[in-house]
Formats: C-alpha cells, sequence, structure tokens
C-alpha cells in the first residue's frame, strides 16, 4: 500500500451543516464533510442514509436547504453539473453518463468541443489524439473511435474518470475532486484492483471520494472514513487499524455480529421431500445433479458466477430447457421449460432483477400480490374488487409492507418492500418450493432483516427454499445446508444446521 | 511510487493506432455502416441483371433509376434526420402538398398573376422549413410524442393544402427549372448530383458539426445529452426544421418535373421514403445511421421495384413486396434492448 497521509494536506471541499429535506422525509441533517487535497475518502452508509443526496448536491444538482459549501476556503453555490465540474468536481455514477453510440472521444468531449472546431468543423484527427493523451494515465488499450457500447464497464469507468480529470484540467482546478458512486458493483476482481491501482496514482493530483457497500474494499483503499446514518454524520476516522466489524456496528447503530440471521428461530426440517432433484444436467451450463429439499428446508447454493448456480435454479424455475434428468415437486414432475407448469407446481422464483422481471412496477401493490390469486378471489364468476382489497391487506400486514395504502404503485416503495410484495405473492399463492436469487440484494441493512424474519417464518410452515446470497456468512447463516458448486458440478453438501455452522474460511476453500 | 511504472506507460501505443492499411480500410468500412447496405444493393442489381437478362443494367434504365431516386434520396435525407433523434416524422405527404400548391401558385401559372421566377426554389425551402419548426416546436414544447404530432400535421398541412388548391391543376409555365432538373452535364440528370450532393453535405454536417454531433447524442440517450449540457429540445426542433427544408426542395424539385402542381403531389410518399431510410439501416430506435444510409436505402429500393417492373412483375405483388422489405429491414434495425417492451 502507498502512503495515507501526505505531509502537505490542506481541505479542498468542505460541506458544512448541510440539510436537505424532501416530503415527509429530512434526507440529510446537519450533515458535514471534509474532503482534503490527495486523498481518498471512503464514504459509506445504508441505502437511503443520504450518500447519493450528498453527492447530488455537491455537484449541483440538488441545493441544500441549509448550510454551506466552501471550495479551498471560499464559500460556492454550485449550480448545475457543469458548475460544478468547472469549479473541479465532477462525480461517476453507477449507471454510468457516457451515450452508449457515441465514440469513446465523442463522449470525452460531448458539449465542450469548441477547442476542437475549425470554421464550424470538428477536427477528429485532434480530438482522437486529445482522447489518446486522456486515457494514457487510465491503463487501458481502448480504440478511442469505437462506440462507448462496445466497452468494458471497467474501461466506461475509465472514460468517465478522465472526463472529469480533463474538465477539471480544462477550467483550471488544481485538486479536482472526483466522487465516484458504487463503482465497483460492476466490475470484477480484476479490474477492480486496476481501479484502486489508477486511483492510488490519482490521488498525487486529486481527491478521490468512494461510496461502496463493500466495506472490506473501503477499508483497504481509502485513507479516511465518513460515515452515515439516517442523514446525520457518525464518524469521520482514519480507516487505519479499523476492523469491519467496528463500522458494521456504527453503519446499523447496534452490533449485529450476534444473531443476525435469526440462526435462533432456525428449525430443523421436516421428513417429507418437498422437492427431487434427480440427474438433472444441462450441457454447457451444468453437469447432472441430484439433490432432495425436505419441507421447511433452507439449501443455499453456493459457488462463484459462472459455477452453474444461477443456470441451475433457472431450470428448476423452469425458465431455462435443462438436457436431461427430472424435477419433482410434490411427487408431480412439471413440464420441463415452461415457468408456467412450474408455478402451477408450486415452484416461486423470486429473481435477482427484481424491478425488471419480479415486479409489474406500476400496478399497485394489490396487484402484484393478487397476480397469482386472482381465479380464488372470484364472486359470480367474475372478480372481486371486495375480495381484492381484503387479501391483499392481509398480506401487508402479514409481510409487513410499508406502503402508503395497497393502491399505491410499487415503483415507489423501498427495495426491501418491493422485496416483501414480491415475497407476498408467491406465499400467498400456496407456493411448496421458493427460489430466492439474492433475496437482500441492494437493500438497507434494517429490510435486511425483516427479510430474515420472513424467510424463517415460511420455513416455519413447511415451504422449502433454495437460496443464493451476497455473501458467504448470509449464505451459512440462513441455510440448513450448503451445496457447493464449483466449475459446473456439485462438489460437495456440507451442514449447516444451527449449533454446526461451518465457517465462511472453511468454505471459501471449497468455493474457488 | 516507481518511476519504472510511468515510464511504461508513456511507451505503451493504443491499439486504435497500430494496423496496416488493409485493416485500416476494414476498419473504416465496418464502422462506416454502410457494408450490408452495400452488398445488398450489389445483390438487388444482380438478382434483376439476371431476371431482366440484363435489361436493368442498360444506359438509358440506369439514368431512369437515378432520376427516379433522386427525389425520394433528397426527402429520405431529411426525414431520417428525425430517426436518428429517436423520433419519427409522418408529415412529410402534408409539407409536399403545401409546398408543392404555393410553388404552384408562385411560380409563373394561368390562374393568377404571381412569378417570383427562380426564387420559387428559396421559398418552398423556407415553406417546408417553417413547417418542420412549428412541427418541432409542438413537439418539444407540448411534450407530444413526435408520431402523433406529425400524423396530426400532416393532415393539417394537407388541408390546408387542398383548400388553397381548391381542386385546380396548375400548370406551371416556367421550365427553367424543368430543363435543369433534366440536363446531363455529367453525364447523369443534374437531379440526381442535386440529390448525391444533398446527401453528402447532411453527412457531413452530422458527422463534424457539433450540432451533427448532438443529433446522435440525443439519439443515443436523451435523458444523459441533456444532463450533459446538449440543448436537446433545440436539436430536436433543428432536426424537424431540416427536414421540412428538404421536404420544400423535394416539392419544388416534384413540381417542376411534372410540370403541374396540386395539393396530390405528396400523396404516396411517406411509405417509399421511411422505408428507404429503415433498409438504409438508419435504427428506428435511434442513433445510429446517416444520410448515406439513407441515400443507400433509396437506391436499393429504387431498383427493387424498377427491377419488378422491368419484370412486369404484378402491381399489387409490387405493393406487397415494399410492405415485406420494410418489415424485414426495421426487424434487422431495430435496438429491442433500448425499448425494452414493443407496442
Amino acid at each position: 500500500m502507498e502512503t495515507t497521509i501526505s505531509r502537505t494536506q490542506t481541505v479542498v471541499l468542505a460541506a458544512e451543516g448541510i440539510t436537505r429535506r424532501f416530503p415527509g422525509v429530512t434526507a440529510l441533517d446537519h450533515v458535514s464533510l471534509e474532503i482534503r487535497s490527495n486523498e481518498i475518502l471512503g464514504l459509506v452508509g445504508e441505502n437511503g442514509a443520504g450518500k447519493s443526496v450528498l453527492t447530488k448536491i455537491l455537484i449541483g444538482i440538488y441545493q441544500a436547504d441549509e448550510g454551506r459549501i466552501w471550495l479551498n476556503g471560499n464559500e460556492v453555490v454550485m449550480n448545475g453539473t457543469s458548475d460544478a465540474i468547472q469549479k473541479g468536481i465532477g462525480a461517476v455514477f453507477q449507471e454510468g453518463s457516457l451515450i452508449p453510440n457515441l465514440s469513446v472521444t465523442e463522449n470525452l468531449f460531448l458539449c465542450h468541443e469548441a477547442d476542437f472546431l475549425q470554421y464550424g468543423v470538428l477536427s477528429k484527427r485532434r480530438m482522437a489524439a486529445e482522447a489518446r493523451r486522456l486515457l494514457l494515465p487510465m491503463n487501458i488499450d481502448i480504440d478511442v473511435d469505437a462506440p462507448v457500447a462496445s466497452l468494458s464497464a471497467a474501461a466506461k469507468q475509465m472514460v468517465e474518470i478522465a472526463r472529469v480529470l480533463w474538465l477539471s484540467e480544462k477550467y483550471g482546478a488544481s485538486n479536482p475532486v472526483v466522487i465516484l458512486d458504487e463503482p465497483t458493483t460492476v466490475l470484477n476482481d480484476s479490474e477492480r484492483d486496476t481501479l484502486f491501482d489508477i486511483l492510488n496514482k490519482l490521488k498525487r493530483r486529486a481527491s478521490i471520494v468512494f461510496i461502496s457497500h463493500r466495506l472490506q474494499e473501503v477499508l483497504e483503499n481509502c485513507d479516511r472514513i465518513v460515515v452515515l446514518k439516517d442523514g446525520q454524520n457518525v464518524t469521520d476516522m482514519p480507516t487505519a487499524g479499523l476492523q469491519i466489524s467496528e463500522v458494521e456496528k456504527l453503519l446499523v447503530g447496534h452490533d449485529f455480529s450476534g444473531d443476525r440471521f435469526r440462526e435462533n428461530e432456525q428449525l430443523a426440517p421436516n421428513e417429507p421431500v418437498t422437492l427431487k432433484i434427480e440427474q438433472m444436467g444441462k450441457a454447457g451450463a451444468f453437469e447432472p445433479v441430484s439433490f432432495d429439499v425436505h419441507e421447511g428446508e433452507i439449501i443455499s447454493l453456493v459457488g462463484l458466477v459462472g459455477s452453474g448456480k444461477e443456470e441451475l435454479c433457472r431450470c428448476i424455475a423452469g425458465l431455462d430447457q435443462y438436457d436431461t434428468g427430472s424435477v419433482t415437486i410434490d411427487g408431480t414432475r412439471p413440464r420441463k421449460g415452461s415457468s408456467r407448469a412450474a408455478v402451477l407446481g408450486g415452484i416461486g422464483h423470486v429473481p435477482i432483477e427484481r424491478r425488471e422481471e419480479g415486479l409489474a412496477l406500476n400496478l399497485s401493490v394489490a396487484d402484484n400480490i393478487n397476480y397469482l390469486v386472482l381465479d380464488k378471489l372470484k364472486w359470480a364468476g367474475l372478480i372481486s374488487s371486495r375480495l381484492e382489497k381484503e387479501h391483499a391487506r392481509r398480506w401487508v400486514a402479514e409481510c409487513l409492507v410499508k406502503t402508503p395504502s395497497i393502491g399505491s404503485a410499487c415503483a415507489g416503495l423501498s427495495g426491501g418492500n418491493q422485496q416483501k410484495v414480491i415475497l407476498s405473492k408467491w406465499l400467498s399463492s400456496g407456493v411448496r418450493l421458493l427460489i430466492l436469487d439474492h433475496p437482500t440484494r441492494g437493500i438497507d441493512i434494517g429490510a435486511k432483516d425483516e427479510v430474515y424474519r420472513l424467510i424463517r417464518k415460511f420455513a416455519k410452515s413447511g415451504i422449502a427454499m433454495i437460496i443464493m446470497c451476497d455473501t458467504l456468512e448470509e449464505d451459512i447463516g440462513l441455510a440448513n445446508r450448503l451445496l457447493v458448486m464449483r466449475e459446473r458440478r456439485l462438489i460437495g453438501e456440507i451442514d449447516a444446521s444451527p449449533g454446526h455452522k461451518p465457517s465462511p474460511q472453511e468454505l471459501i476453500k471449497l468455493v474457488v | 511510487m516507481r518511476p519504472a511504472a510511468s515510464n511504461t506507460d508513456a511507451m505503451r501505443v493504443p491499439k486504435s493506432m497500430s494496423g496496416t492499411a488493409v485493416e485500416v480500410t476494414k476498419r473504416w468500412l465496418r464502422r462506416s455502416g454502410i457494408v450490408a447496405q452495400l452488398i445488398s444493393l450489389v445483390l438487388v442489381i444482380a438478382v434483376f441483371a439476371l431476371g431482366t437478362e440484363g435489361k436493368n443494367l442498360s444506359g438509358a434504365n440506369i439514368q431512369v433509376v437515378l432520376s427516379l431516386a433522386a427525389i425520394p434520396a433528397i426527402l429520405a435525407a431529411g426525414l431520417h434526420l428525425t430517426i436518428v433523434i429517436g423520433g419519427i416524422d409522418l408529415s412529410l405527404q402534408g409539407t409536399v402538398a403545401l409546398c408543392a400548391v404555393f410553388v404552384g401558385l408562385l411560380s409563373r401559372n394561368k390562374f393568377n398573376g404571381n412569378d417570383v421566377g427562380l426564387w420559387v426554389v428559396p421559398i418552398g425551402i423556407a415553406i417546408g422549413g417553417a413547417c418542420g419548426l412549428v412541427t418541432g416546436l409542438l413537439h418539444t414544447k407540448l411534450r407530444i410524442p413526435s408520431f402523433i404530432t406529425t400524423l396530426g400535421i400532416s393532415w393539417v398541412l394537407y388541408g390546408l393544402a387542398v383548400y388553397i388548391n381548391r381542386a385546380m391543376i396548375i400548370s406551371l409555365q416556367d421550365d427553367r427549372i424543368q430543363t435543369f432538373i433534366n440536363d446531363k452535364p455529367l453525364g447523369i440528370a443534374n437531379i440526381a448530383v442535386v440529390a448525391l450532393a444533398i446527401a453528402l453535405i447532411v453527412q457531413f454536417f452530422e458527422d463534424r458539426t457539433r450540432t451533427g454531433r448532438y443529433l446522435y447524442a440525443v439519439g443515443g440517450d436523451e435523458a444523459l445529452a441533456k444532463q450533459l449540457g446538449v440543448k436537446v429540445d433545440r436539436v430536436k426542433i433543428l432536426a424537424f426544421a431540416v427536414a421540412g427544408c428538404l421536404y420544400g426542395l423535394g416539392a419544388v424539385l416534384l413540381v417542376n418535373r411534372m410540370g403541374t402542381a396540386t395539393s396530390r403531389a405528396g400523396l404516396n410518399l411517406l411509405f417509399p421514403v421511411i422505408t428507404a431510410v429503415a433498409v438504409g439501416g438508419v435504427s428506428l430506435t435511434g442513433g445510429l445511421g446517416g444520410a448515406k444510409n439513407a441515400l443507400f436505402g433509396t437506391l436499393i429500393l429504387t431498383v427493387l421495384n424498377n427491377g419488378m417492373v422491368l419484370m412486369a412483375v404484378n402491381p399489387y405483388a409490387q405493393t406487397a413486396v415494399n410492405g415485406v422489405v420494410l418489415i424485414a429491414a426495421v426487424a434487422l434495425t431495430l435496438d429491442r434492448k433500448k425499448l425494452g417492451f414493443i407496442k
């Protein structure tokens, strides 16, 4: 690791007492943030803690209701992103801000082409040369005339970072501030290492604010960490010697490690087999596998991306065709490759892309919950709105969905509550086996706990589950049994019943 | 920090600078986005050369094809701009009808005493441009989808044209433009030269000017373009206005070539022009394809229709073939990921 604290650090950008209210909620409550020269600052907090609102205030997308911003000791007002970038402050957001059909060069200079104009005509040659110069320190070997759509996620980020640096250089900002909003979620491990190499080089001439959910990488790569919780400052401290568990404690406000996954509510599964997989295989995706899932049992599939576990789940859910073997649910075999047959057989699927695949976002909470049981909500052969409402209300209460009303559109709910709507839809349909693909992805810690509680409750009622989680700890904590997949094969089975939980370290050896 | 690292950085040669002349040509061709169109054009010509026993390759027929393609090519050079920004312009027929009627009534004719002479060219272009400007303003300021705005505008303009025209068939008595259109100082009819020049100018505008590139930025991701500082509304209005200007020019040429002007001048133009734009590879989802694509699309379609006429294919079947070609072309060029759901 390179030197963390330099001799001549000054405060470049300071936000003081920033308050921002939205209807019904105070997103930021007198938050202060100091960004020093030549540092990587980690900004962490749960979803909804106010990180992105703060970012947007710093680059002028939002205005603060109260509070002041100081740039190199002078008070400033940020009027929009282009004003912020002229002052040397730019952000790279998760969703990216490059136009896919334009070339790298065109994206780099979009809206700042004046330097390359001659009699109103753009000099493509000079633009390309300048683009190559800018990308040289970014360590990526790309064709600057290629459309951005053809680049990897990592390369796109580099182009965006290069654009922020170029613009601040152009406007003469001495120490630009680059804010990176969860840049690593779209990167693989080697890309992530490259990013950190570049950030570490970059900090000799810039300040970087690094926002991430992954505390590990924040602690490893940042010089200082600022924790936000519920729109307030919690802490601001150097990362040297800091432990993840300490930061987690700060994030949640209480010690979480004790019974994080509600393990003491875990029960031994019942005897009857709910799902029986026999010699199921799909060429190129996974080798034939066989296993049983018992009533009320939680099976966790563990393995890296590409281990075949995702494909296996898609085949069980009827979303993909498999080549050999069979799936038996409660003694019957649904037609393979038909998600309709799987649902009718009692197999539910909670996809990782819940906004795209799991919910009809524009429809109401009630519509989403009732979707699978409309047949049962009939009166005199027609769907009864009274029964619809009753049914929806019952499940909203059962699954603790926080929504203004059952008629509200799902698009307006938080990620955690959307997930609860999806769960109630399946549960109310009398599902026998539920496949949960990263059920807590992108929802905050408080909502995660409620999802865990629901999972326990469903297990108790006899529903079998196959889960794939974000972290090994979550897999171990939730599951009764772990099935380990590696290179498209099922390589082992580990008992994870209460009192016999393996450690993540033991597990990781098998997975990698 | 090791100094060696920065040295290796500096010595790295970016990929885009390397490569032999062949590779550079290949890359240029691939990026030009007209390879498939070139191949299709050659194929269509070859198929009909077989089918007509070479009749379609005769000098006289080539002249016919080029003259036939000229006006649709100019209209396509306009219309494709509105597709590049991710919209569409269905006002073509109405705009051409209105411009045609004005061109007829302002040129020397036997119904009134007007005679603006050659000024009719800029006037026709200006009327078309004004129609496009209004369309663009309605579309952007009232935030109405372009296909509805332009469909409505088309009927408004057509109604206006019929009202002004009152079913007269206005014969033009000034044949200077007609003579120019048919002259062949360069070996091919001037009207084809004009069409080629227009396509080249529009392509240059798209490639090498800021506004031209902004058209593609808006077509690629409108929300982002706006966030990055592109004046999206202005770019869109400009696309519709320029398209209108080119419809105006098309109307001037159309009326003068026929020698008569009526409000019916624009009928049956929209379908072949949209088909040509789609066949040329201009994606209906926006952001891809330029004037050169529109030009190639027009050529392919004209060769196809000319070939079917030469082979005496049943005219109803010819119509149906054009419909199939439109659907096939869109099926190949649509970016479904961008649309998400097809409605």
